[in-house]
């Protein structure tokens, strides 16, 4: 026990001598999965978080000419790594908010054992599971990105109204197969369709003809297709073409890549159709997309304008809130009801001028509106789309 | 109020350090007393942490649980739950020398892992479990993280102080005997196989119950929390680190580990941005590097195994008595 008290001493020590804390900034957290499984996506993401904080400081900084700090925290996608890097923002750098962490386990644990009983709001960018929705948050815990359930549900109604009436459903094991697979099947089922096979499949294997002629053998002439199109999803798709289990095939947004045109050839995927978010091409897409470009960022990088929006957001709710935690959490639904001024992003100073003034304002975002539900949640707007020639046209948008 | 940050974050460590220091306690009867090379440790924090979670948490819809016990109950049944698990593991696995035991346990708790990620009724699948209770989680968050640590503190101090009995016990001899000459202890009497079926199944219960601990701790269990990296193989560093055969070494090698792991963040991200973002890795190739800096000029690891060592020919000059079969 006693190496234990020491290094409560040595940790207490050590973090209080390390300290140089400087009052004058206004210090939000970015956690991200920098080291981990999503360290190829993360950089991005933290950029475009960082593009809205350079653009506050760029007009006028915050509060008072205060300047806006990002601090980035390493959550590495897993919980031991989240709620560490979650107590250090929140405690030692002395966060108003934080934006991510990045995977949904990662929020599910540094929202319980950190952030919800600090009383700090988070804004994840990127967590998708449908268990973030039913957190007991006491309203801190937000996400600019849609829960998994709204693409599956969206995707089965569209089907539906489109005719297909029967399919059969192949889902990658992981949290995002899984997730849409069964919001998919139950608002599918719900509205009169009928799922002739439903199972799952592991990553990366050479062949997967037995699990089609599986799935093949409910009768189902679609295959719905839950996986990545430069993953598994595209060896399962080749094999059922090769050997002709199904006629239709749909995809969601893991499906919607490149590599199955490149691989099978456009002529072979004129009965494939994938669904996909759309950032509603807005005046707000296009300026973001410029300013991220300005910086050399690639704005059709995965969640890169979820990210900037999560960061741009908090900005305006703090300002808005006069820098207290504790009611930055009421502004952020504030700032974005559906009512008041219109600002796009990047509009710092506007928006600043507003609210000094004790005007509403909306901010329309990147990725959407993100007029907050409840539970924290926004709708996502997802459109399907077909090969055509070497890309994806939509053929019309989902509700 | 500064100095409440550092206390919390203080706090969280401390909770963190003895959370892991049950693993490593774990792994020390295991590897340290008696040879054995588990390298999946996390199947086993898995097995845990997802008993209690499934004993504890209210009732949910299209999974098994929702018992609602009391939390004492849930860790219990880690325990219990985790010791079984180990039992026939290690009645087939244990046959197996040093690093065939690796792999074979290896692969063992990569099944676990998928058992986990795929067994919806079972553990919710990917998705993971919520809502477990935390003791005092209703505190404020200072005095919630102050009860927990309570909590932890003196579970692991009850942890250490038996293992630490067992292991000054002719049990504890006999194990060592067992380690370094398997032979000459099978010529003494002593049933290889089942004492070291009974220090796999011990070591595995003290896993299972630092499973527990951490998923109340979070209120939340994900298959992401059971990946290798961060539930088996930086427990083998610690334990290497702080000294196997020493269950103090044990302890301090996961502090050392982990206060290192953990602050030296907080100085990367002192440098420019561009650069914190980059410092990152460092912090990996820290611990790397560490286990190499011990490994090359520390081998016994900081704390070594105590040695007592008497003249060979005369046992009574060692002050104790030959070591008598606890049988």
């Amino acid at each position: 026990m006693r190496t234990f008290r020491i290094a409560a001493a040595a940790a207490l020590l050590g973090a209080t001598a390390l300290a140089a804390p400087a009052h004058a900034d206004v210090k939000i957290g970015l956690l991200g999965g920098v080291s981990g499984p999503i360290a190829a996506m993360a950089p991005a993401m933290i950029d475009s978080a960082n593009l809205a904080i350079s653009q506050v400081n760029d007009a006028g900084g915050i509060l008072d000419g205060q300047k806006l700090v990002g601090v980035v925290g390493d959550s590495a996608c897993n919980p031991q790594n989240a709620t560490d890097a979650a107590t250090k923002a929140v405690n030692i750098e002395g966060v108003v908010a934080v934006v991510g962490p990045h995977c949904s386990g990662a929020v599910l644990a540094a929202a319980n054992s950190v952030t919800i009983p600090a009383g700090i709001v988070i804004v994840t960018p990127s967590g998708t599971s449908p268990e973030i929705t039913s957190l007991k948050d006491n309203d801190t815990v937000f996400r600019t990105v849609p829960s998994d359930d709204f693409q599956g549900r969206a995707l089965a109604r569209t089907l539906l109204e489109r005719g297909t009436k029967k399919v059969a459903v192949a889902y990658l094991n992981n949290d995002y197969g899984k997730g849409l697979a069964e919001s998919f099947r139950a608002e599918f089922e719900a509205q009169g369709g009928e799922i002739a096979g439903y199972a799952a499949h592991e990553g990366e294997k050479a062949s997967y003809r037995s699990n089609l002629a599986d799935l093949a053998s409910g009768g189902a002439d679609t295959l719905v297709i839950l996986d990545y199109g430069d993953g598994s999803g595209l060896t399962m798709l080749r094999q059922a073409l090769e050997n002709g289990f199904f006629e239709n095939f749909v995809g969601a947004d893991g499906m919607k890549s490149d590599a199955p045109i490149k691989e099978l050839g456009a002529e072979n995927l004129e009965t494939f159709l994938a669904s996909a978010p759309v950032g509603e091409q807005s005046t707000s897409l296009d300026a973001f997309s410029k300013a991220f470009s300005d910086i050399g960022g690639d704005p059709s990088a995965i969640f890169v304008t979820t990210s900037y929006d999560a960061a741009f957001m908090l900005a305006l709710a703090i300002e808005k809130a006069g820098g207290d935690k504790a009611k930055v959490a009421a502004s952020l639904r504030e700032i974005s009801n559906g009512e008041g001024e219109p600002i796009l992003p990047g509009e710092w100073a506007k928006a600043k001028e507003l609210i000094a003034a004790g005007t509403a304002i909306d901010y329309k975002g990147a990725a959407g509106e993100h007029n907050f539900d409840e539970a924290g949640d926004v709708p996502g707007a997802y459109a399907l789309f077909r090969v055509s020639g070497n890309g994806f046209e939509v053929v019309s948008e989902m509700k | 109020m500064e100095w409440l940050g550092f206390v919390n974050y203080a706090v969280f460590m401390a909770i963190f350090i003895g959370i892991y220091a049950l693993l490593a306690l774990g792994l020390n009867i295991q590897w340290g007393y008696t040879g054995l090379f588990n390298a999946g440790i996390a199947g086993f924090f898995a097995v845990g942490a997802y008993t209690s979670a499934i004993l504890t948490s209210p009732f949910a819809e299209g999974r098994v649980g929702g018992f609602d016990l009391p939390v004492p109950v849930g860790w219990l049944g880690a325990m219990v739950a985790a010791g079984l698990i180990a039992w026939p593991i290690g009645k087939i696995c244990l046959r197996l020398r040093s690093d065939y035991l690796a792999i074979a346990t290896i692969g063992v708790a990569e099944i676990i892992r998928l058992v986990v990620k795929s067994e919806s009724w079972l553990t919710n699948a990917a998705r993971g479990i919520t809502d477990i209770p935390r003791p005092f989680g209703d505190l404020a968050y200072t005095m919630s993280q102050l009860a927990y640590l309570a909590i932890v503190a003196g579970v692991l101090l009850v942890a250490y102080l038996l293992v630490e009995r067992q292991f000054a016990s002719p049990w504890g001899r006999m194990m060592r005997a067992i380690r370094d000459n398997e032979d000459a202890a099978r010529a003494m009497g002593k049933d290889v196989p089942y004492r070291r079926l009974e220090a796999f199944i011990f070591g595995s219960a003290l896993m299972g119950l630092g499973g527990a601990l951490f998923a109340h701790f979070n209120r939340t269990i994900t298959p992401e929390a059971i990946d290798p990296m961060v539930a088996t193989f930086l427990v083998w560093i610690m334990l290497i680190l702080g000294g196997s055969g020493n269950n103090r070494g044990a302890i301090l090698g996961v502090a050392v580990v982990w206060i290192i792991w953990s602050m030296s963040e907080i100085v990367t991200d002192r440098l420019p941005h561009e650069y914190a973002v980059k410092a990152k890795y460092l912090r990996v190739f820290l611990i790397g590097l560490m286990l190499q800096v011990v490994l090359r000029f520390r081998p016994e690891g900081l704390l070594p195994e105590p040695q007592k060592r008497g003249p060979r020919p005369d046992p009574a000059a060692s002050g104790a008595r030959p070591p008598a079969s606890p049988d």
